[in-house]
């Protein structure tokens, strides 16, 4: 996969209602936005003429959450149409969605549902990715989910169904490393292992994010700083995958502009760290 | 470009261990039932013999149930609070008790199937209608019909609108000729209340009121980036109903006039509406235009 189809971007944001008129007056500093697709699924109004404005001086990732690509109901095309339609006008450095189904028999839970990690799941997925991937003309990537129910008839690994699927459909992986560390903790699984096993050559973007602690459980909230343990996780991630784009998620209890831009730059500063003190050979087997 | 990658070895599982459009159908009733998982598995005779963990793992920290329901949870909270921001001012008539069971009520009437989350709450003034809360309160049906129709026009199509300016340019005698046409992000509203009375205190005093009964039309509109509502005076109401479609400007005029009291000059009247509506951002002209239309879009 080349890197001028996935570009390095660097470090980013997402695009999020209470920043919208920082943005848009006054040009902070910032790499690059992602965008809720979804949202700017409408006629008009706002949030079309700002993501017109970021757009004009940004680059922009569209980062969909209703693709629902492993659900059994047929695909959606009349969201594909849309999907390619704003494509074509905002130019997106690419367009991503998650591993997931979120609905079927027409419904939509508006959720982020796990798969069964299996054989058949994996050409059910991949076969549906390969045709959205067609209808759009470019390839997408592909993010993991945190999860809190895993199922029984799994009989693989939720590293290898992501390899896997990712392989089948030849797309790319959004690689979120705060659901790897929610899902280990809930799931009872190495995160290091997870990391350690998710083929090099298709990994375009990192994911990082806060989660609320529930005892028994993780829950990956988006509210919450990024923990110390999701920070070394993602050190490990960047000596094995490089210093791909980064953005920083943060969708509820949303903190001033300048804080977000204050965990990029750590990012940065940690990335910059990571490489330093990364076996060359190894980063440039597939830089 | 789908270079196909050589197949790996993989184990596969057993044929007939599940199926997925069958598995994805049980989850679903079982995470939107309206009382939660229980009642879902109550109500299921999908499940297989055994019970919940013949799909589900469990663990001695979270039974296969206990996860489910994190995202039964979910799905009915995440919808809720979108319903909140939509509809504050119901919310806040009927209280959050009453609105959650309303909301309970609605999803399973109306569960969500559009992709975005903005479309969920679309059908909620006709469900209401039909609700018992609307007994109680029975301007509540306007009332959450005024709200969803503030967020679509929020969301409504773009479209130059035309300005006093610019209108200033064509020479009067064209005037009559020219086509006007309402912004495609507004709409009127014909109510059995005066709810728009509810909205104001609820939005600038944070009370509640009874609001008169009677007919009433609201005008419903975008102008820069904010939606606005407001109670159309006598005249508006036909003539920008007429504007709908596009229409001679003429033909406004005529609407206005025939709404005029005996001691009103109907010229006077036509000139401060239109003024208003061209100061609202709420028409564009559509043409025959004589010189640049183009005006700022809204």
């Amino acid at each position: 996969m080349s890197h001028c189809e996935f570009p390095a971007l660097g470090f980013g944001v997402g695009l999020r209602r209470p920043h919208y008129s920082e943005i848009v007056d006054t040009h902070p500093r910032m790499d690059w936005f992602e965008v809720i697709t979804e949202n700017f699924m409408v006629e008009g109004g706002r949030p079309l003429e700002v993501l017109e404005r970021v757009r004009e001086r940004y680059p922009i990732v569209m980062h969909g959450v209703s693709l629902s690509i492993g659900s059994t109901d047929p695909i959606n095309h009349d969201y594909l149409r849309t999907l390619d339609a704003m494509a074509r006008r905002f130019e997106p450095a690419w367009i991503s969605d998650h591993l997931c189904w979120t609905g079927v028999g027409g419904h939509n839970l508006h959720d982020l549902l796990p798969l069964p990690y299996a054989e058949e799941v994996v050409s059910h997925v991949a076969g549906r990715l390969r045709e959205v991937q067609d209808i759009l003309g470019r390839r997408i990537l592909i993010e993991n989910v945190s999860s809190y129910m895993a199922f029984a008839c799994s009989t693989l690994t939720e590293w290898e169904f992501l390899g896997a699927v990712a392989d089948e459909a030849d797309c790319g992986i959004l690689l979120d490393i705060n659901n790897i560390f929610v899902n280990a903790f809930n799931h009872g699984f190495e995160a290091e292992q997870y990391i350690d096993s998710v083929p090099v050559e298709r990994v375009k973007q990192f994911h990082l994010a806060g989660h609320q602690d529930h005892g028994r459980y993780l829950l990956d909230t988006h509210d919450h700083p990024v923990r110390a343990e999701v920070w070394r996780l993602y050190e490990r991630a960047v000596r094995r995958f490089g210093a791909v784009s980064t953005l920083i998620e943060w969708d509820d209890r949303i903190p001033e502009f300048r804080e977000l831009q204050a965990v990029a730059d750590e990012g940065r500063s940690r990335c910059d760290s990571a490489m330093r003190g990364a076996a060359q050979p190894g980063i440039d087997a597939h830089r | 470009m789908m270079a196909m990658k050589p197949d790996r070895e993989r184990p596969r599982a057993a044929a007939g261990d599940f199926d997925l459009k069958r598995l994805q159908e049980l989850l679903y009733r079982l995470i939107a039932a309206p009382c939660g998982v229980g009642e879902g598995l109550a109500a299921n005779g999908g499940l297989p013999p055994g019970n919940l963990e013949a799909i589900l793992n469990g663990d001695d920290r979270l039974s296969a149930r206990e996860r489910l329901e994190i995202y039964a949870n979910a799905y009915f909270y995440r919808l809720l609070d979108v319903l909140k921001e939509e509809f504050a001012a119901t919310l806040m008539i009927v209280g959050d008790v009453n609105f959650h069971n309303l909301v309970t009520g609605y999803l399973l009437e109306y569960p969500p199937t559009e992709p975005s989350i903005l479309h969920a709450g679309r059908n909620l003034p006709a469900f209401i209608r039909t609700h018992s809360l609307s007994r109680r309160w029975p301007y509540l049906p306007d009332l959450a019909r005024l709200e969803r129709s503030l967020l679509e026009v929020f969301h409504g199509p773009a479209a130059p609108v035309l300005d006093a300016s610019t209108m200033r340019q064509v020479p009067p005698h064209e005037w009559p000729a020219l086509i006007l046409r309402t912004h495609p992000a507004s709409r009127i509203l014909d109510l059995e209340w005066c709810v728009d009375l509810v909205m104001r205190a609820a939005e600038e005093t944070g009370t509640r009121i009874e609001p008169p009964s009677g007919p009433t039309s609201v005008l419903v509109w975008r102008q820069g980036s904010r939606a606005h509502y407001r109670r159309l005076e006598r005249g508006e109401r036909a003539a920008l109903a007429l504007a709908r479609d596009g229409v001679a400007f003429a033909m406004i005029c005529e609407a206005i006039a025939a709404e005029a009291t005996p001691d009103e000059n109907p010229a006077a009247l036509i000139n401060r509406l239109l003024a208003r509506w061209l100061s609202d951002g709420l028409v564009m002209a559509v043409g025959p235009w004589p010189a640049s239309p183009a005006g700022a879009a809204s």
